[in-house]
C-alpha cells in the first residue's frame, strides 16, 4: 500500500526520520508534550491522552531481595503519537509495559488506559480492555502457531464474542490495509520473523484498538527488517493509534515523537523527536 | 463491561477459537495425542463391540419364530395333561389346566391321562411333518457321549429355517444322518463317518453338518422320520435298559392357508393340544382374550426385586466409573504436559484479551477434540471388531445373529462416555493452566506453584468418611455393601490426597544417591504430574489387591471346606451295568496304566435280582432304608414345625450331635452308603482303626454314622418293589432286618455310613454283587496316565465311575496371575507415561545437563529411576489401599455369616458342624511380585528405551 514499504527500500539513515508532511489532525500532543514535561495538568488542555502512567512505582520482592523495577514514573501517551523508551537492561522498561498493559500491577500509582483506571478493574475487565483496546508485540514467538496469520489477528476479536466470520473479515481487512493480505493463511512457522511482527501489530490494531505497547519488537531482526516493521508501526500512529516502544537502537527510536530514557526505574530525560535525534547522532558522534 | 463476549453467542464464538487452537494442536503432536486416543478410543472399542453383540443377538418376533417352528404357521404338541382342556400362553408354550380342580372318578382319570395325539388340532387342507426327538448315547473317539437325535425332514419346504446346513447335504436314506457342528466337534467325528449308539447294532452316516442357529452349542443329530427312534426304543426295551421312554411325544409343523389364529389355539388347548403359531406370536391377543392369565393369576411367577435390580446395574456402573476413572487419571498427566508446554501461547492469548475462562477453554478443548476422535474412532472399530469377529462372536454367544444391530442411541451414549472422559481428563491441567499468570507465562518463569489446597482437605474428608463407613459396616453392622461403599469412598479420598502423599514421599531423598535423589526431588517439585500418574498406578493396583486378598481369603476358605472323598491319590473305580461282569476289564485296565500300589474290592447290597442297576426304580427291583431310632433323631424332625419349641430348645441343636447329619460326598456311589467289603476298604480309605478291624473280622458290621445305631444293631427297612414305592411315594412299611454294629469312633469319614462284612450282609438276606474297587497309588497318576485310562476305558465303551481324589485344587492361580499383571501392565503404562512427559518437561535442563558436560547415561538413568519411582510410590500406596478394604470386607462376611447362624440356630436349624468360617488371607506373593518386581520392571524399561541423547528440536514453538 501507501509508502510503508518505502522504508526498507531506500537506505540511508537521513531519510528515516521523515515526518509526514501532513501528520493526522490527532497530532497536536507532538508539540505540546515536551515542554510540560508529560504532566498530567498540562495535558488536559488538549485531547485525553490513550495511556495516562500517575506517579506509577512498582517494587519486585521485599526485604534483601527488595527491586525498585519503577519509581514515580509520570507519562501521558495521546492518539497518534509514538513515544519510544529506551535504557540500559535492567531499568524497568519492561515492567513499564506490562504494567502499561494490565498484565501486571502496580505497587502504587495510576494507570488510565481509554479513560479506565487499571488498578480499580477486576481481572475480568483487564482481559476484555486487553481484547479491546490495548495491542501487544512482544520480541518474538507473537504468534500462536497453532492458527494462521489471519486466525490470529482475528483472535481477540473472537475471544470477544464476535462471529467468527466477521472477525475473519476484520482480520483481512486490517492485514490487507498493512500490505500483508499475502500472508493471510499462512501459519507462523511459514513466515518469516519480520512478517511473524507485522502481523503481530496488526493483531495488536485489530478492531478499535488504540494502544500499541511493543517490546523491543525489533530485537529479534535484523535492521532492514526492524525497519519495515517500524515503518508500519509509524502508519499505524499515524492514523490515530498511540504507541509506546521499548528499543535498544537509537536507529529505530529515531521513528518516535518522543523518547523516554529510563534509568533504575525513573524517566532521566525526555525529549521530542527531533532533538532526540540530534542528540542521538551528537551522542554517537562523540 | 459487559459486551458480546458475555452473550451465548459470544461464548460460543469463543469456543470456537478456542476448539480450533487444540485441534490444530492435537494434530502438531500427534504422538502424544495418539496415546491418549488409544486410551480413551480402547474401553469404547470394547463397550460398543459388546452392545453391538448383545443387540444383534436379540432377534426379532419374526426371525425368533422362523428358528423355532421353520416356515410352517404352527407346531403342535401334546400339553402333558392327557385329553384335559388347558389354557397357554400366547408368547410361550407355558400350559396350565383349564380346571384346577381334580375330582375325577378313577376310570375318567386313566382315560384323560392316556397321551393325546395332536393331529386331532389339525384343520383340513393342513400340510404337515414330523418333529421328534430321543436321547442315545453315541460312541465316540474318547468315549460315550449322551446327545440328542432327532427325526425331522430337515429340507422339507415346511422345516426352512430351523435349520441351518453347514456342509455336506441333508439326508435321503434312512442310514443317513446330520449332525450340529457342536457334536462333531465333541466327538471327534466328521461329515462321511460312521455314528454307532450305544446298545443299537445299527450304523449310520454323517453326510452333513448343520447349526440350530439359535443353539449353536446343542449336540444333536438328524435323522429322517422313521428313521432311528422306532428302532431304537425297541432295541432298548428288549434290552430292559433304563433309556426305554426317553423319547418325547412328537410334535407337528403344520402349514396351513391362512395361519393358524388365536380362536384355533384356543380350540386346540380345549383338546389338549399346546400350539406355537407363527400368527399368535407377530400379533399376540388382548389380555383379555387370553383365559391363561386369568388362570396363571394365583401362580406367580419370578419377579426381579428392586434391589436386585439396583445390584445388577450397580456393578457395570461401578466398573466403568472406575474404568473412566483410570483413564482420567491415565489422561490427565498427557493434557498437563501439554498446557505446559504451550505456556507461551496460553500467555499469548492472555495478552491479547483471553480471561481465564478462554484459557480454561482452551485446554478443555484439547480433551474434547480428543475424546470426540476417540469417540468416533471407538465406536467404528468397535462395528467394524463386531463385523469381523461376528462369526467368532456368534459362537461364543451360542446364537447366529438376526444382522448386525446398531441402536444409534445406545452407541451415541457409549461414544458420549468418550467425550465425557477426554473433557474430565482435561479439567484438572485446564483449572491449573488458567490460573497461572499471563506474565509468567510469557516469561517463561516457573514460578512458585502452590499446591492446590482444597483437594488435599477433600480427600482427607473422604478418607475419613469412607473409612467410618467401613469401620462402622464391619463392626457394627453385617452389609458387605456398606463395607464397600465406604471403602470405595476412602479409595477416591487417597486419590485426591496422591499429591500430599507424593510429597511426603520427598523426605526419603536425603538418604539416596544422586541419581535417584535427583528423580525424586524432580517428582516431588512437579506433583503436578506425578500425582495423577501416582494416583492412576494407586487405582489400580488398589483394586487388584483388593480382589487378589479377596480371592486368596476365599481360596483358604474353599480349601478349608472341601470335603474329600477319599485320601489324596487314592482311586475308586466303580460299575454298576451288567451286574458287575464289566469289572474283570476295568480292574485289569486300572492296573495297566496307574502306579498301583494295593487294591480293596467292594461289593454293594442288593435286595432283589442281580441285575437290578444301582439307584434303579425298575419293577422287581427292591431297595432297603436305613432307620434312625427315635431316641437318635433330632428332636426339630419330630415336631412339624420348630416354631412350637422353646428358643431354648430351638438353640440346643446346634450343639446336639443327632442335629449334625453326616456330610461329605462318596467316591463310589452305594444304596444307603453302605460297602460292603473287608479290612481292606479301611486300610485304602487310611482308617487305622484295630478295633473296627476285629470287628469286620468278627462279621460285624462298622458303622460310622452313630445315629443309626440301635443299641448294638444297624436296622434296614426293605423295602420290595422301587417301582411302586415310587409311584405311591409312601413311607415304606416293609420288614425291618437287623445287623449287629461296631460303633466307630471315626465320623462319617469320606461320607461312608457303614462298611459291612460280606456274610453279614448274606445272613440279613441281601445278595452282594461285585460294585468297584478302591485303589491305592506309590504317587498321583500323571495327566498322560488318566488320559490313558480313560482312553481304555472309553475303548470297550464301559460306563464305569471313576474318582481320582486329587485334593483341594485352587482355581484362584490364575485369577490372581491375571490380576497382578494387569495391576502390573497399568502401573509399568502409567509410569512410562509419566516419565515419558517429566522428560519431556525436562527437555531443557537434560539439554543443560549435556551441555555441561554430563555424561550420556546420566539421562537413562534419570528416567530410569523416574519411572521406577512412580511405580514403587503408587504400588506401596495402592497395596495398602486395596488390603485394608479387602480385610473390612472380609470382616463384614464373617459378621454376616454368623448373624445368618444364629438366625438358623434360633429357628432350630442349627447343625453342629456349620460354624461361621471367613478366613483372611493376605496375597504375600502377589504383593511382593508387585511391590518389588514391578518397580524394578518400570526402572530397567524406562532405562532401556529413553534416548541417550537429547533430541535436537526447534526451541519452545508455542
Ligand atoms: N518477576 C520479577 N521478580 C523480581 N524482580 C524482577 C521481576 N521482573 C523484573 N524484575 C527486576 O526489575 C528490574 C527491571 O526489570 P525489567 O525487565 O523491567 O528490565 P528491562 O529494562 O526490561 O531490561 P532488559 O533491557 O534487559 O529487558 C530488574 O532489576 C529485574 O531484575
Ligand atoms: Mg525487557
Amino acid at each position: 500500500m501507501s509508502s510503508t514499504s518505502t522504508p526498507s527500500d531506500q537506505p540511508g539513515p537521513g531519510d528515516r526520520p521523515r515526518v509526514p508532511a501532513q501528520g493526522s489532525p490527532s497530532r497536536p500532543s507532538a508539540q505540546s508534550a515536551p515542554t510540560a514535561s508529560a504532566s498530567p495538568s498540562a495535558a488536559r488542555s488538549g485531547p485525553e491522552p490513550v495511556l495516562r502512567l500517575e506517579e506509577l512505582t512498582r517494587v519486585h520482592g521485599s526485604g534483601a531481595t527488595e527491586v525498585h523495577a519503577l519509581r514515580g514514573i509520570d507519562l501521558d501517551v495521546f492518539p497518534g503519537e509514538l513515544v519510544a523508551v529506551m535504557g540500559p537492561s535492567g531499568s524497568g522498561k519492561s515492567t513499564l509495559l506490562t504494567i502499561a498493559g494490565g498484565l501486571d500491577l502496580p505497587t502504587s500509582g495510576r494507570v488510565v488506559v481509554e479513560g479506565t483506571d487499571l488498578s480499580a478493574a477486576s481481572r475480568k475487565e483487564l482481559a476484555a480492555l486487553r481484547r479491546r483496546s490495548i495491542g501487544y508485540v512482544f520480541q518474538d514467538y507473537n504468534l500462536i502457531p497453532a492458527l494462521t496469520a489471519a486466525e490470529n489477528v482475528a483472535l481477540p476479536r473472537e475471544l470477544d464474542g464476535v462471529s467468527t466470520r466477521r472477525a475473519r473479515k476484520e482480520a483481512l481487512a486490517a492485514l490487507e490495509e498493512m500490505g500483508l493480505g499475502h500472508l493471510a493463511d499462512r501459519f507462523p512457522d511459514e513466515m518469516s520473523g519480520g512478517q511473524q511482527q507485522r502481523v503481530a501489530i496488526a493483531r495488536a490494531l485489530v478492531g478499535d484498538r488504540r494502544l500499541v505497547l511493543a517490546d523491543e519488537p525489533t530485537g529479534a531482526l535484523d535492521s532492514e527488517t526492524g525497519e519495515a516493521v517500524l515503518a508500519l508501526l509509524r502508519t499505524r500512529c499515524d492514523a490515530g493509534a498511540a504507541g509506546v516502544l521499548v528499543t535498544h537502537e537509537p536507529r529505530f527510536a529515531a521513528w518516535a515523537d518522543r523518547v523516554v530514557f529510563l534509568r533504575d526505574g525513573s524517566v532521566v530525560d525526555m525529549t521530542l523527536r527531533s532533538s532526540a535525534e540530534s542528540l542521538l547522532t551528537g551522542g554517537a558522534a562523540s | 463491561m459487559s459486551g458480546s463476549g458475555g452473550t451465548e453467542a459470544g461464548r460460543f464464538h469463543a469456543w470456537r477459537a478456542a476448539v480450533r487452537i487444540a485441534r490444530r494442536d492435537a494434530w502438531r503432536y500427534k504422538g502424544r495425542s495418539a496415546l491418549v486416543l488409544a486410551m480413551i478410543a480402547l474401553p469404547i472399542m470394547g463397550v460398543s463391540a459388546a452392545d453391538i453383540t448383545v443387540r444383534s443377538s436379540e432377534l426379532t418376533k419374526q426371525q425368533q419364530v422362523t428358528r423355532d417352528i421353520g416356515a410352517a404357521d404352527a407346531r403342535l404338541g401334546s400339553g402333558g395333561m392327557g385329553h384335559r382342556p388347558l389354557v397357554q400362553s400366547p408368547v410361550n408354550e407355558e400350559a396350565l389346566p383349564a380346571d384346577q380342580k381334580q375330582d375325577e372318578s378313577e376310570q375318567a382319570r386313566d382315560e384323560a391321562d392316556s397321551d393325546v395325539d395332536p393331529r386331532t388340532a389339525i384343520p383340513a387342507g393342513a400340510r404337515w411333518i414330523t418333529d421328534q426327538s430321543t436321547y442315545a448315547r453315541i460312541r465316540t473317539r474318547s468315549g460315550l457321549l449322551d446327545t440328542s437325535v432327532r427325526e425331522l425332514k430337515a429340507d422339507d419346504p415346511i422345516a426352512a429355517g430351523i435349520v441351518d446346513l453347514d456342509r455336506g447335504r441333508f439326508p435321503r436314506s434312512p442310514d443317513e444322518m446330520i449332525a450340529t457342528q457342536a457334536l462333531l466337534k465333541s466327538s471327534g467325528l466328521h461329515v462321511d463317518s460312521l455314528v454307532r449308539v450305544r446298545g443299537f447294532d445299527r450304523a449310520y452316516r454323517i453326510v452333513g453338518a448343520y447349526d440350530l442357529p439359535s443353539e449353536l452349542g446343542v449336540e444333536e443329530l438328524t435323522a429322517l422320520p422313521g428313521a432311528f427312534i422306532a428302532g431304537y426304543t425297541s432295541a432298548m426295551k428288549a434290552a430292559g435298559s433304563a433309556y426305554e421312554g426317553q423319547n418325547g411325544p412328537p410334535s407337528y409343523l403344520v402349514s396351513l392357508p391362512g395361519g393358524y389364529s388365536w380362536p384355533m389355539v384356543m380350540h386346540a388347548n380345549s383338546l389338549g393340544v399346546v400350539v406355537e403359531s407363527r400368527e399368535v406370536r407377530l400379533h399376540p391377543p388382548a389380555r383379555a382374550d387370553v383365559p391363561f392369565y386369568r388362570v396363571a393369576k394365583t401362580s406367580t411367577g419370578v419377579v426381579q426385586t428392586g434391589v436386585q435390580k439396583a445390584e445388577t446395574v450397580a456393578a457395570p456402573v461401578t466398573v466403568g466409573a472406575l474404568a473412566i476413572l483410570e483413564v482420567c487419571l491415565l489422561a490427565g498427566p498427557a493434557f498437563a504436559v501439554g498446557a505446559r508446554r504451550s505456556r507461551r501461547q496460553l500467555g499469548l492469548v492472555g495478552a491479547n484479551g483471553g480471561d481465564r475462562r478462554h484459557i480454561r477453554a482452551i485446554v478443555l478443548s484439547g480433551g474434547l477434540v480428543i475424546g470426540v476422535v476417540a469417540a468416533v474412532t471407538g465406536t467404528l472399530l468397535g462395528l467394524a471388531l463386531t463385523a469381523l469377529l461376528r462369526g467368532w462372536l456368534e459362537e461364543y454367544v451360542g446364537k447366529r445373529f438376526g444382522g448386525l444391530a446398531l441402536r444409534p442411541l445406545e452407541l451415541a451414549a457409549i461414544a458420549g462416555l468418550a467425550v465425557l472422559t477426554g473433557l474430565l481428563a482435561a479439567v484438572v491441567p485446564a483449572v491449573n493452566a488458567s490460573r497461572q499468570s499471563v506474565l509468567s507465562s510469557l516469561t517463561g518463569r516457573r514460578g512458585v506453584r502452590h499446591a492446590g489446597r482444597v483437594m488435599p482437605v477433600i480427600g482427607l474428608g473422604a478418607v475419613c468418611l469412607g473409612t467410618g463407613i467401613a469401620v462402622f459396616g464391619s463392626t457394627r453392622t453385617d452389609s458387605v455393601m456398606v463395607v464397600g461403599l465406604g471403602s470405595g469412598v476412602a479409595e477416591l479420598g487417597v486419590v485426591a490426597l496422591t499429591p500430599v502423599l507424593v510429597g511426603a514421599f520427598g523426605r526419603f531423598g536425603r538418604w539416596l544417591p544422586t541419581a535417584p535423589r535427583l528423580a525424586l526431588r524432580d517428582a516431588v517439585r512437579n506433583r503436578g504430574r506425578t500425582a495423577p500418574a501416582v494416583a492412576a498406578v494407586l487405582a489400580a493396583v488398589a483394586g487388584s489387591v483388593a480382589v487378589a486378598t479377596y480371592a486368596a481369603s476365599q481360596d483358604r476358605q474353599d480349601h478349608d471346606a472341601y470335603t474329600a472323598r477319599a485320601p489324596r491319590g487314592v482311586y475308586a473305580v466303580s460299575s454298576g451295568s451288567d451286574g458287575g461282569r464289566e469289572l474283570g476289564a476295568v480292574r485289569a485296565a486300572v492296573e495297566k496304566h496307574f502306579p498301583v500300589s494295593g487294591r480293596a474290592d467292594v461289593s454293594r447290597l442288593v435286595y432283589g435280582p442281580r441285575t437290578c442297576e444301582p439307584h434303579s426304580y425298575q419293577s422287581g427291583c427292591g431297595g432297603f432304608e436305613l432307620q434312625v431310632p427315635t431316641a437318635n433323631q433330632c428332636p426339630s424332625e419330630r415336631v412339624d414345625d420348630p416354631t412350637q419349641l422353646s428358643l431354648a430348645e430351638r438353640r440346643s441343636f446346634a450343639t446336639d450331635w443327632r442335629c449334625a447329619y453326616g456330610g461329605g460326598q462318596v467316591a463310589m456311589d452305594t444304596e444307603g452308603d453302605v460297602t460292603v467289603g473287608g479290612p481292606a476298604v479301611l486300610h485304602a480309605l487310611g482308617i487305622r482303626d484295630g478295633a473296627a478291624e476285629r470287628a469286620l473280622a468278627r462279621g460285624e458290621t462298622v458303622l460310622f454314622d452313630r445315629r443309626y445305631d440301635d443299641h448294638g444293631s444297624l436296622r434296614l427297612r426293605l423295602i420290595t418293589d422301587m417301582a411302586k414305592q415310587q409311584t405311591d411315594d409312601r413311607t415304606p412299611s416293609g420288614e425291618v432286618r437287623t445287623v449287629p454294629v461296631h460303633v466307630a469312633g471315626e465320623r462319617t469319614p469320606y461320607g461312608l455310613v457303614a462298611v459291612m462284612p460280606r456274610q453279614a450282609a448274606l445272613a440279613a438276606g441281601f445278595r452282594t454283587v461285585p460294585f468297584g474297587s478302591y485303589y491305592t497309588t506309590s504317587r498321583m497318576p500323571s495327566g498322560a496316565q488318566q488320559q490313558a485310562l480313560a482312553g481304555a476305558l472309553a475303548n470297550f465303551g464301559s460306563d464305569a465311575e471313576t474318582y481320582l481324589e486329587k485334593g483341594y485344587q485352587s482355581k484362584n492361580h490364575l485369577v490372581l496371575l491375571a490380576l497382578s499383571i494387569f495391576a502390573g501392565l497399568v502401573t509399568v503404562g502409567a509410569a512410562g507415561i509419566a516419565t515419558g512427559l517429566a522428560q519431556a518437561d525436562a527437555e531443557p535442563d537434560l539439554k543443560t545437563l549435556a551441555a555441561i558436560g554430563a555424561a550420556p547415561g546420566v539421562r537413562r538413568r534419570l528416567s530410569g529411576f523416574q519411572c521406577g519411582l512412580i511405580a514403587a510410590m503408587g504400588v506401596v500406596l495402592g497395596s495398602l489401599a486395596g488390603v485394608l478394604p479387602a480385610i473390612g470386607l472380609r470382616r463384614a462376611q464373617l459378621r454376616e455369616e454368623w448373624s445368618t447362624y444364629h438366625t438358623a440356630v434360633d429357628n432350630g436349624w442349627g447343625r453342629a458342624d456349620s460354624l461361621p468360617h471367613v478366613p483372611i488371607v493376605v496375597p504375600w506373593g502377589t504383593l511382593v511380585l508387585l511391590m518389588l518386581a514391578v518397580p524394578l520392571g518400570a526402572t530397567l524399561l524406562a532405562a532401556a528405551v529413553t534416548r541417550a541423547r537429547p533430541q535436537l528440536t526447534r526451541r519452545a514453538d508455542g
